[in-house]
């Protein structure tokens, strides 16, 4: 197993203050060099040096971790067959399948309960559901609301794309490209403001790039020093385009690293990998350090938008897509990404260092797969929204008037 | 002449704009300029153009926007066509540049350019971040800038056409729950004016007018008040910028009695504009407002659905005022 984290060296004048000083050797020599790539052979042994923090873990810490992931994964997958079965499931999703090591690594380094002046903030731009339940959603909650249920966890109003739970530090989605960072980093602007040790974290897609928003909020992170953490999901597409559409740069990061940011390329598909980069960036942030720009490459399971290509009791999605007409994922390409699967990366991980066996590995998730589906059961059987009630939280009190009537 | 899709007649006028002029451009970005028709040839702008001319860009509605308005002050017509939930980035562009560059620059400034601005949100489900059929009443206010909103196939290609040899900047709002329309299109080109609404059926007791994404169920109630013996006149507005007053007036002053339907919301939609101008050139009328409630369009189909002005509200609505 490959634990290698790729340093990007922006700026090695940022990195030396906060690395050990065989990584400053090594960062003179890639000075040298011209090139980090040209001393590859020197990388594990240099990362070695920055803090392999996933190892200090605790079996409990090492196994929630683990179940969060099947928790996402299970969640979209039992999505995916209401969607293909149901023909009374009205919920849909952009499936997270394919990712979920980001979200729990990423939000596994975070303060995800207590006051809400005290935990960090997650602004989920894309794909809502996998960061929603690694933040700590309330999954049945979750599953109604994406059936647009009253008692959703937004009350019907928000549905899938607009997920929302500040309770947990979930700010939430948006379905957009372009605001979320830039918003991001105004919760992280409010923290340094108070003198708080929050941290605001940002998931966006490879399709953020392009975005003028993207700049703006590197840009002013780093002049203010924000405590912003930008996590770059970068899964190969925006929509039906490959990111070679929208981006120059093969790694993402490097556009980080020209406004000054520390910014790193982990293996989206390893927790571990994602954990000891957020961990690396949640500590600069809270010590004052400023903002982190985290590429995480990955990839999804599933089609842009719903369950096309997708069989009931199956994972991933084939073939053709009607709507992808710019760029065509290829099958072998989908199935390539599925052999190095978050789950089982994590599972081995977990079974290689003692900390499971791979019975009790695979009970946990046939317990977690009965948990999800009994929370869509639960969701199933709440009530459906009161008409009147799209009057209502338009402004914190009273009602709106009805004008469709004339 | 064939049945044709809404998207197929539009893309049919680009590409014979496009071949007459090698200096024209299109900008898309995921949304690709393709259109398929039964009996026809399939149109690809992309593969037939070549990508220096048809691009396919990032997510970057501000530089789509910004882009084709440079195109065409240098002297290039330019098209561009923004999908859903960007709708209201290139809005600065074209509200604080373009809209004032002819007046500012002593009528120097010439731009033939068009911006293709999708409208969403009718499909119940969607909500917030997506949905945007209120944009006709932002782009609508901007002077200097032609807004107009075509609601047939028909209307889509010539108003397009107009809309290409046009030396004015115009926003062509396209309401994409009308996609699935069709009907009897010509395949030359041919123009409908950027200036004129259309009288969809003649009426002595009530005047119905209303726009884009409004009409399918503006006709349908029509068609179920006709049936109960009421006299309808029904004008689609086609055009927010500069709106045909003189039409509006004149129906008006024939049945004394006006209804606008509005999937934008209440507040300085469409209709409320159609009034003023009514109001203020018409006496003794009687006036109801039907439009979407000062409320963002909620997820929950029960919610939407009650909230979305439909034909049932619309018939209810013209008998109160008859």
């Amino acid at each position: 197993m490959n634990y290698e984290v790729n340093p990007k060296v922006g700026s090695s004048e940022q990195d030396d203050e906060l690395v050990s000083e065989s990584r400053r050797g090594f960062l003179k020599l890639a000075a040298v060099t011209g090139a980090v790539a040209t001393v590859s052979g020197r990388r594990v042994l240099a990362n070695g040096d920055i803090g392999y923090y996933a190892k200090d873990l605790s079996d409990d810490k090492l196994i929630e971790m683990y179940r969060t992931i099947l928790k996402i994964r299970w969640h979209e997958r039992t999505q995916a067959d209401q969607m293909l079965t149901n023909p009374d499931y009205r919920g849909y999703n952009h499936f997270y399948a394919g990712q979920e090591a980001v979200a729990t690594g990423v939000c596994a380094t975070l303060r995800n309960d207590g006051p809400f002046e005290q935990i960090d903030l997650v602004y989920s731009s894309h794909r809502p559901s996998g960061h929603a339940i690694a933040k700590g959603v309330d999954i049945p909650k979750m599953c109604a609301e994406n059936d647009f249920r009253a008692t959703g966890l937004n009350g019907g109003y928000a549905a899938e794309m607009h997920l929302s739970d500040p309770a947990v530090g979930f700010i939430g989605a948006d379905g957009m490209i372009g605001p979320a960072p830039v918003i991001a980093s105004g919760s992280a602007f409010a923290f340094r403001a108070r003198g708080s040790d929050q941290v605001a974290v940002v998931f966006a897609g490879d399709g953020n790039y392009a975005a003028p928003h993207f700049h703006s909020t590197l840009n002013n992170a780093k002049l203010l020093d924000l405590p912003l953490i930008y996590v770059c999901e970068n899964n190969l597409y925006h929509q039906y385009a490959h990111y070679s559409y929208s981006c120059p740069h093969t790694d993402i990061a490097d556009a980080a690293a020209a406004y000054g940011i520390p910014a790193r390329v982990v293996d989206g598909q390893d927790v571990l990998q994602v954990y000891n980069a957020a961990k690396e960036a949640v500590d600069r942030a809270r010590a004052g350090g400023g903002p982190s720009f985290i590429e995480a490459k990955t990839y999804r399971y599933y089609n842009h938008w719903g369950a096309p290509g997708a069989k009931a009791g199956e994972l991933g999605a084939f073939g053709y897509d009607p709507l992808a007409i710019t760029s065509f994922r290829p099958e072998r390409e989908v199935r390539a990404w599925m052999q190095r699967d978050p789950v089982d990366i994590a599972r081995n991980i977990l079974v290689n260092w003692g900390v499971l066996d791979e019975p009790r590995a695979l009970e946990m998730e046939a317990e977690i797969k009965a948990e999800i589906e009994t929370a869509f059961a639960w969701a199933s059987e709440q009530p459906l929204c009161s008409p009147e009630d799209g009057l209502k939280h338009v402004f914190a009190e009273g009602t709106v008037a009805a004008r469709q009537f004339g | 002449m064939a049945q044709k899709s809404w998207m197929y007649s539009v893309l049919e006028a680009v590409q014979y704009e496009m071949r007459e002029d090698p200096a024209m451009t299109w900008i898309f970005e995921l949304t690709p300029p393709v259109a398929s028709n039964p009996g026809k040839p399939v149109i690809n702008l992309e593969t037939e153009f070549g990508r220096k001319r048809v691009v396919n860009t990032g997510i970057d509605e501000n530089w789509m926007a910004s882009a084709v308005l440079g195109a065409g002050l240098a002297g290039s017509r330019s098209a561009t066509y923004i999908p859903y939930q960007g709708a209201l980035i290139p809005f600065e562009v074209i509200q604080n540049v373009a809209g004032k560059l002819r007046h500012m620059t002593g009528g120097k400034a010439s731009m033939p350019v068009v911006w293709i601005i999708e409208m969403t949100g009718q499909t119940p489900g969607f909500a917030g971040q997506h949905s945007c059929y209120e944009e006709d009443t932002y782009y609508a206010h901007i002077p200097g800038v032609r807004t107009v909103i075509p609601s047939t196939p028909y209307d889509a290609k010539g108003m397009m056409v107009s809309a290409l040899r046009s030396p004015d900047p115009v926003v062509y709002l396209y309401p994409a729950g009308l996609r699935t329309l069709t009907e009897e299109v010509p395949d030359e080109q041919y123009e409908v004016p950027l200036d004129k609404a259309a009288v969809r059926q003649e009426g002595s007791d009530l005047t119905i007018v209303s726009s884009g994404g409004g009409m399918p169920g503006v006709l349908e109630a029509a068609e179920v008040l006709t049936g109960e013996g009421m006299s309808v006149e029904v004008i689609d507005l086609r055009v927010l910028k500069e709106m045909d007053t003189e039409t509006l007036v004149n129906s008006v002053a024939k049945t004394k009695r006006l209804l606008t339907v509005d999937q934008s919301y209440y507040t300085l939609c469409p209709g409320a504009e159609v009034i003023a101008r009514v109001a203020e050139n018409v006496d003794g009328a009687r006036y109801k407002r039907v439009a979407f409630p000062d409320a963002p369009p909620p997820a929950s189909p029960e919610m939407f659905l009650w909230m979305r002005p439909n034909a049932e509200h619309i018939a209810a609505a013209a008998r109160a005022l008859v």
